[in-house]
């Protein structure tokens, strides 16, 4: 802290001359326009629409630190204008937008007070549709916010701006299409547009098609992170749990049964942790890497191929679900699994790519994203924040605590870590709750002794972390990978949010309902003891490796 | 010329003997100024940098003299590049640094080989532990600016940055970076040696409508009538444009030309490159001419300079073909002004200026396109012959294509 005196909109105060003008604006409760800022990324001062008055001259307040004794004006008539000018300049078309989409940059016209502009647009790009993310460069306001995501938090590299003056344009590598270079499709890209060019590929009208449609028995499942989230859409707040809403306005959408994920998490974590104890015991490849997160796969099969044969080879939770639901429950309930359309609802983007993979014989036919599912529910015509509460359809709708923490980075490997230890000791843990994966830290570490062999364990989070993680993976046993920050609840896919306190939120309300959850091990899951008994015989089994396990290949990136 | 004295290591070997700090108050003594345009105190930048704490520091020269109207720089590496190498290692010397760029201006190929020579040969008569690397410009006006140069040197997109931090704190790879130009480092070299060392001195590159071009030694103060003189125009001269950024102003022979006077018309000065325009010139075409160099060249990094250049393009385009209307000015002025006062760099700034000068010093020739307009007469004013001899590099560098045919020719 530099202690300064400075003229703050005609008051003498005293500030911390290490922070910007912009934070120094926050503390005094002024809410200046930002746009191509964020809390979590390194200023640019690009879209010189946070512009304030220091000393007489127009400056950003996102970059300029103050000097002692200087005058600071935040709001004048010129300062308005200027803001307003440049936003005219940006935005050459009519200020509207959709509010559904609850844009940030509908805040930003109201704040400069932008109604109308005098420019014509002169911008024609074709739009870059790619499987998970779809980008309108005609939309788009030159922020560079996905850009600088991209590279400073996700260290993919897969776009960048392209051209100079006014043909400047965010674009991957070599004017490619998206689909065509190393891109994960984690979607973070889509968290940080504030005027919606970048969005997920919809598949909204073709889930309400099937709906419609008599012939077919439409099947919904639900990923842990998503009952955290959904709510924001609805203005509820940051972190509210709303899992029973959330599986009422399914059926009310039309959804035959509604089904939880975490079913599928539970029997992911039967899976891995006997392939981590075989591996442990056997002398396999270790570290072994988990793949739940379809982003890490992406990245790993770009940038590390040479990590394949670490991978798990468990699909995610929600793919052996989708698998279980065409074998297992259609078998069940007496239906044609041909008759059976499986909906994934999702944090994340990179999932709709999954699900399209040749080598995972996917069950699942459509993946929605959260924002998607909050789209839907809005379509119709349901008022989400006064439905009643419901459960998840018995069939497969039985959960634990292990499997919703699969939503918060670490949460899987601490799933998998509940059971390993129980089912390698056969005896009950001595503490449930590994804390030491848990929280916001970009790489979490701890060991655990099975078996009479201590089991070092690490988990990352945020793609640029994945990248140090790998560089030292060799100290490790078990790794766990999530491309976005802070994991699902981060996920490409989520609510957008301005507030950076939200991650934390969502984190909490993971972990509560962990809490809250009587059945906290997956192994303890009455419905994953009846499908093995019933149907899979044990984890690894010739018909679960079938069914549950796949494969990875190396991706050129060019 | 005393641009052209050479140094032959004299200078050098006195700033050893003297030390560093004595050399730095020398500089400050003779009051050697950076001659890219800012007029920032060279003496006071290279104790910045020799300040900042760091284990490493470079020293870079500009030599990506993109200016249009500008080729002095051209001039010295042609002449006396010894002399300004040897300000570099003067520079290295002084701040501590072991590695030295030489940021050349992609169209200055042609020079790289010979300076290369140099280098080897300046160097290592020097027997200094320095390397002196040449980094090709990719053609970029921007890159020219200092932020940007370092960016591009890193193998970055040449986007301005920020500042602070100041390149001189935290420059190439974080570290402390003296970034001077050409002229200046020469400058430096010959203040160090020689005593009768003259700072008023500038070098001026005329060109535009005048059968004498070229890059001239003249004293700050000195009259526009003797610049007249020297460049000998054929017609009555009507404006001058201090290369693309200053603005255009309206010759009066009996200015004393002085950054002071020239601010007194709302123009800056830069690096004294004058372009002379002649009465059969139209300003809205030459405003029209460097409003497209300016569309074509900003970097699109801010809002301001990558919408407000191509609107102001628009703008003047609608105003030659006579649709606009007199109002339109208003907006027109409008959009510099916010350009001017609102974009991040240099560039951005001052790419509103000749839309802002000429507005005030030319009404008339707005004006005359707009009464053109209404009268429904379609003959267009005589085409603006701006640029002979070095002149050409404004009308090529607005129509880029046209330039790099023209280099491929050569």
């Amino acid at each position: 802290m530099i202690p300064m005196k400075i003229n703050f909109n005609g008051q003498d105060i005293e500030v911390d001359g290490k922070k910007t003008l912009l934070q120094i604006c926050q503390d005094m409760k002024i809410a200046i326009p930002t746009l191509c800022y964020h809390a979590s990324l390194f200023p640019e001062a690009r879209c010189r629409i946070c512009l304030v008055e220091m000393d007489g001259k127009l400056v950003t307040s996102c970059s300029t630190r103050p000097r002692e004794g200087c005058k600071v004006i935040t709001s004048s008539e010129r300062i308005i204008k200027a803001r307003r000018l440049n936003m005219e300049l940006m935005v050459p078309k009519s200020p509207s937008c959709k509010k559904t989409d609850d844009l940030e940059v509908c805040e930003i016209y109201e704040q400069v007070g932008l109604n109308n502009t005098r420019f014509k647009s002169l911008k024609d790009y074709k739009p870059d549709l790619g499987d998970a993310v779809i980008r309108d460069d005609n939309k788009c306001v030159n922020c560079g916010r996905c850009v600088r995501v991209c590279a400073d938090i996700q260290a993919v590299y897969a776009i960048d701006f392209s051209s100079r003056g006014h043909y400047e344009h965010v674009s991957p590598y070599g004017e490619k299409r998206l689909a065509n270079v190393a891109c994960i499709m984690c979607g973070q890209c889509i968290l940080n547009c504030p005027v919606g060019a970048i969005s997920e590929r919809s598949h909204v009208e073709e889930v309400v098609a099937a709906l419609a449609d008599k012939k077919k028995h439409v099947v919904v499942q639900t990923a842990p992170s998503v009952r955290a989230a959904l709510g924001e859409l609805f203005s509820m707040p940051a972190g509210t749990l709303v899992t029973g809403k959330m599986v009422s306005a399914l059926k009310a959408c039309g959804f035959a049964k509604v089904f939880d994920v975490d079913l599928g998490a539970d029997i992911t974590i039967m899976e891995e942790s006997a392939e981590l104890l075989r591996r442990v015991s056997k002398g396999g490849t270790l570290p072994l890497i988990t793949t739940c997160c379809p982003g890490w796969i992406l990245m790993m099969e770009y940038f590390y191929p040479e990590l394949i044969p670490h991978m798990s080879t468990c699909k995610s939770p929600h793919e052996m679900l989708g698998m279980l639901i065409k074998c297992y429950y259609a078998k069940k309930a007496g239906i044609n699994p041909k008759d059976i359309v499986v909906v994934s609802i999702m944090p994340c983007t990179a999932k709709k790519f999954e699900s399209t993979r040749p080598e995972m014989e996917s069950g699942v036919d459509y993946v929605l994203t959260t924002r998607e599912l909050g789209r839907l529910i809005k379509m119709k015509n349901i008022d989400f924040v006064k439905l009643p509460d419901s459960d998840f359809d018995p069939a497969l709708g039985i959960s634990t605590g292990a499997g919703v923490i699969f939503g918060a980075s670490g949460g899987v490997m601490e799933a998998a870590l509940r059971t390993a230890y129980e089912v390698a000791e056969g005896k009950p843990l001595p503490k449930i709750d590994f804390t030491e994966i848990r929280g916001m830290e970009g790489i979490k570490e701890g060991k655990v002794v099975l078996k009479g062999k201590e089991i070092r364990f690490a988990c990352a989070h945020g793609g640029a972390n994945l990248r140090k993680l790998v560089a030292m993976k060799d100290k490790y046993h078990f790794i766990e990978m999530m491309a976005c920050p802070g994991g699902c609840i981060g996920g490409g896919g989520q609510p957008i949010y301005k507030d950076p306190d939200t991650l934390r939120k969502r984190m909490e309300a993971i972990y509560s309902a962990d809490r809250a959850m009587k059945l906290r091990k997956s192994h303890e899951n009455p419905i994953v003891k009846e499908i093995y008994r019933e149907f899979l015989g044990e984890p690894g089994s010739e018909l679960a490796e079938k069914l549950l396990h796949t494969h990875y290949k190396k991706r050129e990136r060019f | 010329m005393q641009i052209l004295r050479q140094t032959n290591l004299e200078a050098l070997d006195r700033a050893r003997n003297i030390g560093a700090d004595a050399v730095l108050e020398l500089l400050e003594k003779k009051g050697l100024e950076g001659r890219g345009g800012a007029a920032y105190s060279t003496a006071r930048k290279w104790k910045r940098c020799k300040n900042a704490p760091a284990d490493e520091r470079f020293v870079v020269c500009n030599a990506d003299e993109g200016e249009p109207g500008t080729f002095k720089d051209k001039f010295i590496m042609k002449y006396n590049a010894e002399t300004m190498i040897e300000g570099m290692l003067i520079c290295a010397h002084v701040i501590g640094a072991k590695k030295c760029y030489i940021y050349l201006r992609g169209e200055y190929e042609y020079l790289r080989k010979r300076l290369m020579q140099q280098i080897d040969d300046v160097v290592a008569r020097s027997k200094m532990d320095v390397s002196i690397e040449i980094v090709r410009g990719a053609g970029a006006y921007v890159c020219g600016e200092r932020t940007a140069l370092v960016q591009s040197i890193m193998g970055f997109r040449g986007n301005p940055q920020y500042s602070p931090p100041n390149i001189t704190e935290c420059g190439l790879w974080g570290k402390p970076t003296v970034v001077n130009n050409v002229e200046t480092l020469t400058c430096a070299a010959q203040a160090v040696l020689f005593d009768d060392w003259n700072a008023n001195l500038r070098l001026f590159s005329v060109s535009g409508n005048v059968s004498n071009p070229g890059v001239y030694e003249l004293p700050l103060g000195v009259k526009m009538s003797t610049i007249i003189d020297i460049a000998r125009p054929k017609r009555k001269l009507k404006a001058l444009s201090f290369g693309c950024f200053g603005g255009i102003m309206p010759v009066d022979p009996n200015m004393e030309v002085t950054p002071e006077t020239i601010n007194m018309e709302e123009c800056q000065h830069g690096a004294f490159s004058a372009i002379l325009i002649d009465e059969t010139n139209n300003v809205v075409d030459i405003a029209l001419s460097i409003a497209k160099f300016y569309a074509y060249e900003s970097c699109g990094k801010c809002t301001p300079c990558r919408e407000g250049t191509i609107r102001i393009l628009d703008y003047l385009k609608r105003v030659k073909s006579g649709e606009a209307e007199k109002k339109e000015l208003e907006t027109l002025r409008e959009l510099a002004l916010h350009v001017q006062a609102t974009s991040l760099c240099g560039l951005g700034q001052s790419s509103g200026n000749h839309v802002i000068t000429s507005l005030l010093h030319f009404p008339e020739d707005y004006e005359h396109y707009i009464n053109k307009g209404k009268a429904g007469a379609g003959a267009p004013a005589e085409t603006a012959k701006l640029a002979q001899a070095e002149g050409k590099a404004l009308e090529n560098a607005a129509t880029p294509k046209k330039a790099r045919k023209a280099a491929k020719k050569e």
